[in-house]
């Protein structure tokens, strides 16, 4: 389908930059601007990968849950395996596969915090949280201020 | 319909009004919004007026909550801490007049003294020869120590800020946790995780004394090689002296904070203890350090949620770049 959401992005972007911004004296407005069209840069390179990106954080945090096990408490086990009992969605339903990252992470954020955490279950836990950091496709573009003078800009 | 910048002026005017009710001929001059506020709308103008005391004339700030924010705080605090600090030894701007709830200005406002300088959240790194960066880092330290030495009790802020009753430590942790919930629109076991740690690792503190809440380059006007005022005081409170320190050693902000080779973490804590007389606990610091990219992480989230409320302006992600150092931090702690 062409243009693609890419494409489409792309040339927002070369519009913003090109036509609208020079027009824009306000300096105020003008730094919005930037900070909106640096954030459109990034959604066109990370919005192929955000669904992968789900699909397999769904994995990995299922897997991660199943090995804490041992160190939680009854009941939160028995959600854990009501959870892996559903199985994934089907690939295409974007939302239900949206919605089981945010049943899987609402489970970790309640292991994580239980006091039976060994050392080795401690460093899972870490470096799961850093190899998915390390590939979320969405990253914060900072656009802060360099030089703010007291005095009134014009 | 009048544009932003005449319901600002009809807001002052209403205001000054209330605050000076003898005043006349009042005019403003020059309003401009300042670019760079992220927490509030900051607007430069010069003011004029005659009241039973004669003709005035200051060039002034305005400082208005904006509608979508990073932080969540309180004008009063602001008003009232820059109130208390007028004379001392840390130079700060001086205050005129608060409109805490909105009535004039349609939303929480101070007005101060604008001072000359310019604020530069990278000064530390720029283009300054070494020394001078060197004597401003110094210099940044030795006014967070008179910050610490200022007598709050005395200038009766206890009132006004709140003496914590537990350790300094719980009590800001359990605030901005009381923040992270508000803002929290989907789970973050990662922000959990070290939440977790920081409330089972919570230090006591040596003293209370008077926290900034954001001490940072960018938070401070300087005039050739000279801070004329620290900025931006909306989230001072009472707390640990360490509070602060851990800011501005923490590691992810090292380019604002710190100068490779010359003012890192440890020249920064061994000068502090000269400035203070006091030793720093390297335990306790790295809990302020963990602190301060999990408050980081909060605020952020608070923009996030911001966004998606369609009151702020900028676009903020996840802050998952901080969970690395973090769980570095912690790991060296255990």
């Amino acid at each position: 389908m062409r243009p693609t959401v890419e494409e489409q992005l792309q040339g927002t972007c070369r519009i913003l930059e090109t036509v609208v911004a020079p027009c824009v004296s306000d300096s105020y407005a003008r730094t919005i601007l930037d900070n909106l069209i640096a954030n459109l840069r990034m959604l066109k390179v990370a919005l192929p990968k955000v669904a992968g990106f789900v699909r397999d954080d769904n994995v990995a945090t299922l897997s991660l849950l199943l090995a804490m096990q041992p160190a939680l408490k009854t009941d939160l086990v028995g959600r854990i395996d009501t959870a892996a009992q559903a199985g994934e969605p089907d690939v295409a339903d974007g939302a239900a596969i949206e919605e089981r990252n945010r049943l899987l992470r609402a489970l970790l954020a309640e292991a994580v915090c239980s006091p039976d955490l060994t050392p080795e279950i401690r460093r899972s836990i870490e470096t799961h949280m850093i190899n998915r950091a390390a590939r979320a496709p969405m990253r914060y573009v900072p656009n802060a201020p360099a030089i703010i003078t007291s005095t009134p800009e014009t | 319909m009048s544009t932003p910048a005449q319901q600002v002026v009809e807001g002052l005017k209403a205001l000054m009004c209330d605050a000076v009710p003898s005043a006349r001929e009042i005019t403003f001059a020059g309003l401009s919004r300042a670019a760079g506020g992220l927490s509030r709308e900051n607007w430069s103008f010069d003011a004029s007026w005659t009241d039973a005391s004669g003709t005035h004339s200051y060039p002034l700030m305005l400082m208005r909550d904006a509608a979508g924010t990073l932080l969540t705080t309180e004008r009063s605090r602001e008003f009232h801490v820059l109130k208390a600090l007028k004379g001392s030894a840390v130079a700060a701007p001086v205050v005129h007049w608060m409109d805490p709830d909105g009535r004039f200005l349609g939303a929480p406002s101070v007005v101060m003294e604008r001072v000359s300088g310019s604020c530069d959240y990278m000064v530390l790194n720029g283009s300054r020869p070494l020394p001078e960066r060197l004597k401003l880092a110094h210099d940044f330290l030795e006014l967070m120590a008179n910050m610490q030495k200022f007598d709050w009790q005395l200038h009766g802020l206890g009132e006004r800020l709140g003496v914590p009753q537990k350790s300094p430590a719980k009590t800001e942790l359990h605030q901005w946790e009381a923040e992270y919930r508000r803002v929290q629109i989907e789970p973050h076991p990662e922000l959990d995780y070290v939440l977790n740690w920081l409330d089972n690792n919570a230090p006591d503190a040596e003293a209370i004394v008077l926290v900034h809440g954001d001490f940072k380059p960018g938070n401070a006007l300087i005039e050739d090689n000279v801070i004329t005022a620290k900025l931006d005081w909306e989230t001072a409170h009472l707390g640990d002296p360490l509070e602060d320190l851990g800011w501005i050693t923490n590691p992810v902000r090292k380019s604002e904070h710190q100068i490779a080779g010359h003012w890192e973490r440890a020249h920064i804590v061994a000068a502090y203890s000269k400035l203070t007389g006091r030793k720093v606990s390297d335990a306790a610091l790295t809990w302020w350090n963990v602190f301060s990219c999990w408050k980081l992480s909060v605020i952020q989230l608070t923009a996030v949620h911001e966004f998606v409320s369609e009151r702020y302006n900028r676009v903020f992600q996840t802050p998952s770049w901080l969970y690395r150092p973090m769980f570095h931090m912690m790991s060296g702690a255990r």
